[in-house]
């Protein structure tokens, strides 16, 4: 063949590109495959209706391509990232529509067959071949140049990642570093060859596409043809089940290692624990290093951070949970004192009325009375009608069970919870733990009656008018419960009531930055040391600026702080009480 | 010229250092930070395991350190080395120097709010073992008002993860039952409940005093932890507990909750103690230099412990040590 139209240096390329779309075609089919029935069918309905299809197209080009999330967390990072993807993208997409303008360097035209096979490589190594119109050769330069002032940040980031403001980046082995390095020379021998068309820099440059590219498959960079899939099946809505199949297989290969995680993690605290954190453990579940994967699952505190901050949205505590659930611990579980629970509260059992409201202190809040009690007579004082569903103890919500991966023994007492917040007819129940609430949130079925953490109510109250405070002049921090914040974005409520009674101060990090207290019933395996480290680290973030005292709105994190604080740690319902 | 000994601290070990020191012709100087010598002790009303009268004790005390130079309601509030050993400066102005420094500085009872399950200062009918001591001492507290069933908690604040004391409060167990006999002693007609993890009954007469609770004073001991404490229709107290003995889960109805506090490090002394250079121990107490033959030794030249600030520990201990500590630094004064 004519050496303008094809030259040995174009097979590397040829090579790594036929093995990765092999590669990618094949683990689609088995990702597929390995959905459940009913979650296939989700796919496919969703990939038709408009609305997640106008998602998926929004995020595709979004995340993928312009990394909106990494923008809005740090923008240096982001023009990093984008530069890079968005660049190579660009030169991609220039390079084919190309194809149709390019004159052959010796006005030599390949026809049928061998046009095919030269469009593989043409767009890729057109300088060598060909000439192109201006317009295009300046596109394609600025994209080039764009890409490599990226690598240039990754190049920094690298070797002083605190100049572009991460403290701690993910450790990488030798494949990883190697396909890093392919990756970062690509560009720069693109561009000399280019400019000098001297051979050995052409072969350079295929030779670190075929690296980049049959390496891809067994590195971190494979999440860049998954996180498209991954988008496409988040939004169709499907949910974690087998731990490594389908859905997590899916999330497992988009998470990009990128570590943002690493410094947001409250274990992070302690370097040593550091090694905990989401970013290692996908890693090790990709690796299929199952020991560590199944221990730092059971040592995540669950507190939702890293999922929060990825740039990717990948719920990997929704992965650690799967791994939890496909662990057959031994727990001897009794449950059969369910059938002979009664129904609540003697005192109301006599008063026929039906009450509005039907509090659920929970486990946790029996043992931090001092709440119970200042919901009573917030409920009291507001004059609401109200049915105290455990006073005399109750059913666990089911939560720890859940956490602890058995589905079956949490829908036991779920069930018995349901029937009995039936029963009393209330169309309001409210719940003084974000432990419960989360629960209750997600996996009961309580059709028409609302679900309020006491901070809402409390706000709803005092909002309406039923509920009259004074205002104080103490000085309040308010620490975000995971539980009651990041998984459902309540941040406004307990912050408008704080208000009503005092003033607010601001933690150093706050709302869906908030750090665990450090209690969480999460973990399994954390020591108490290193729990007390974590809450040393968010006793002093809420600190900040000095207030009086520090206000929460979970009784586990109340419990937790009160052993590290150096000032009063009360319930958002304490608080108001005083001030009623 | 005799030399001067920094003694921080005018509870029993302080004292007992104090008195053995004047006779080792040394010149002991207390710093006491409240209004009278004598520490806890003297706050208590009996002690362990034979029901002696504390003030018996304290005032003998008192009287063995009556030519001791004794500064009341006085702090340091810095402290540095020099070449004559140490200069202390008070918080009445005043500058001590001396040749070495005894910290005696003992324990702050743990505050029973922050085992909030157990309802202290939330419930009325919830005491501290502390506030019956004053009730033995004075017969005067509005929350005991003939009480009819009355129940102990052992261990609060101690060998309790959740509150970040893992160490066992050593003299609890048996203050527990000695209050438990001096209960049924004042309301014969009440029935008497003590929840223990495991009774530590590791001194002379202190077994003998175990079954003497149960014989003589018909006192229930329940191998077990309360977990949650509440107040019911009548004020009264409902407690959820777990007889572990028989594996079964209980729920009792009380008229009034003791809870027994274990000691702590006295944190009023933590800026000295760095000044002086002093580590805390894994339990937050002082670290002595070795536990077995430089118990009363810390790692800094010159500064000595005694008494609870290293441990917890009962009277007899603190005493021995507070002896221990005199001959220590007569031996540290006289090598130099």
């Amino acid at each position: 063949m004519n050496q303008y139209i094809f030259h040995p240096f174009v097979l590397p390329f040829v090579l790594g590109m036929a093995f990765v779309l092999t590669y990618c075609l094949v683990g689609l089919v088995r990702i597929i495959a390995q959905l459940p029935k009913d979650d296939r069918k989700k796919l496919w309905r969703s990939l038709v209706t408009p609305k997640t299809a106008w998602a998926n197209i929004r995020d595709l080009f979004g995340d993928c391509l312009f990394h909106v999330k990494i923008w809005k967390r740090n923008p240096i990072l982001g023009y990093m990232h984008s530069a890079i993807a968005f660049g190579w993208f660009m030169i991609i997409v220039i390079g084919h529509v190309m194809l149709f303008t390019l004159k052959p360097l010796q006005g030599v035209e390949v026809e049928g067959f061998a046009r095919t096979f030269t469009n593989f490589y043409y767009p890729i190594f057109y300088k060598h071949f060909a000439t192109e119109t201006p317009v295009f050769a300046f596109l394609m330069d600025f994209f080039l140049l764009v890409i490599i002032s990226g690598i240039l940040i990754a190049v920094v980031k690298k070797i002083y990642s605190k100049i572009v403001g991460v403290k701690r980046v993910t450790k990488f082995g030798f494949a990883d570093n190697l396909v890093r390095f392919a990756l970062w020379t690509i560009f720069p021998f693109r561009l000399i060859a280019e400019k000098s068309n001297i051979m050995a820099f052409w072969w350079l440059y295929s030779i670190d596409l075929m690296i980049f590219m049959c390496m891809l498959p067994f590195t971190r960079y494979m999440h860049i043809p998954t996180e498209a899939l991954f988008i496409l099946l988040q939004h169709a809505g499907l949910k974690a089940r087998e731990p490594r199949k389908g859905y997590n297989l899916a999330q497992l290969y988009s998470c990009p290692s990128c570590g943002l995680c690493i410094d947001a993690c409250p274990m992070s605290v302690n370097d040593k624990n550091s090694g905990n954190t989401s970013a290692y453990f996908m890693k090790m579940m990709r690796n299929g290093d199952s020991e560590d994967a199944k221990r730092i699952a059971e040592t995540c505190l669950m507190c939702g951070k890293c999922v929060m901050i990825c740039p990717v949205s990948i719920e990997s505590c929704d992965i650690k949970w799967s791994q939890r659930a496909a662990t057959p611990y031994y727990i001897n579980s009794d449950h059969s004192y369910l059938d002979d629970c009664g129904c609540g509260d003697a005192s109301n059992a006599s008063n026929c009325k039906t009450p509005s409201v039907v509090y659920f202190a929970g486990c946790m809040t029996q043992l931090t009375p001092k709440i119970m009690r200042s919901m009573k007579q917030i409920m009291d004082a507001a004059g609401d009608d109200y049915e105290f569903l455990d006073k005399d103890g109750g059913i666990c919500c089911g939560r720890p069970m859940l956490l602890s991966g058995k589905v079956a023994e949490a829908q036991a007492m779920i069930a018995k919870n349901t029937e009995l917040i039936k029963k009393s007819g209330a169309k309001k129940l409210v719940l003084s733990c974000p432990i419960c609430y989360k629960v209750f949130k997600d996996e009961y079925q309580l059709e028409s009656i609302e679900i309020q953490h006491h901070t809402q109510y409390i706000n709803e109250l005092i909002k309406n008018g039923k509920l009259k405070v004074n205002k104080g002049d103490v000085n309040y921090v308010y620490h975000d419960p995971c539980e009651l914040g990041r998984a459902f974005g309540v941040y406004d409520e307990p912050r408008e009531v704080i208000e009503n009674v005092g003033n607010l101060r601001k933690a150093k990090s706050e709302k869906e930055l908030s750090i665990c207290c450090g209690g969480s019933l999460g973990s399994f395996n954390l020591t108490q040391q290193e729990r007390d480290e974590i809450t040393q680290n968010s006793v002093n973030d809420l600190m900040f600026n000095n207030p009086d005292e520090i206000v929460t709105a979970c009784p586990l994190c109340l419990k937790t702080f009160a052993k590290k604080s150096p000032v009063q740690v009360k319930d958002i319902a304490e608080i108001v009480c005083e001030k009623i | 010229m005799k030399e001067n000994i920094l003694i921080i601290g005018g509870g029993a070990a302080g004292m007992e250092a104090a008195t053995q020191l004047q006779k080792l012709g040394l010149n002991p100087i207390i710093v006491e930070k409240s209004e009278k010598l004598g520490g806890h002790i003297a706050q208590w009303d009996r002690l362990f395991p034979a029901f002696h009268p504390a003030k018996d004790v304290v005032d003998q005390m008192l009287d063995n350190v009556k030519g001791v130079d004794v500064r009341l309601n006085t702090q340091v509030t810095d402290i540095q080395r020099d070449n004559n050993g140490f200069k202390a400066n008070l918080n009445n102005g005043e500058i001590i120097d001396a040749k070495a420094v005894v910290l005696a500085t003992g324990f702050d009872l743990f505050k029973a709010e922050r085992k909030q399950e157990y309802g202290y200062g939330i419930y009325n009918n919830v005491i501290t073992s502390l506030e019956l001591e004053k009730f033995f001492r004075t017969g005067k507290d509005e929350r005991i008002n003939n009480p009819k069933k009355i129940g102990f908690v052992h261990c609060v604040g101690a060998r309790d993860v959740k509150v970040g004391n893992t160490y066992c409060s050593k003299v609890c167990c048996t203050t527990a039952l000695k209050q438990a006999c001096e209960m049924k002693e004042v309301f014969p007609d009440a029935e008497v409940y003590t929840f223990y993890m495991d009774l530590r009954m590791f001194g002379p007469g202190y077994e003998d005093l175990y079954l003497k609770t149960q014989k003589d004073y018909d006192v229930k001991c329940i191998r077990g932890r309360v977990c949650e404490v509440s107040e019911d229709m009548d004020g009264r107290l409902v407690i959820k507990a777990e007889d572990t003995l028989f594996g079964k889960p209980l729920r009792m109805t009380l008229d009034l909750l003791v809870l027994m506090c274990s000691m702590e490090k006295n944190k009023s002394i933590e800026a000295i103690q760095q000044k002086l250079g002093i580590a805390n121990n894994s339990d937050g107490f002082m670290q002595n230099k070795d536990m077995y033959l430089g118990m009363n030794d810390s790692k800094q030249d010159g500064v000595f412990v005694a008494g609870t600030c290293t441990a917890p520990k009962s009277l007899p201990d603190t005493i021995g040590e507070a002896r221990s500590v005199a001959v220590e630094v007569f031996n540290y004064i006289n090598n130099k």
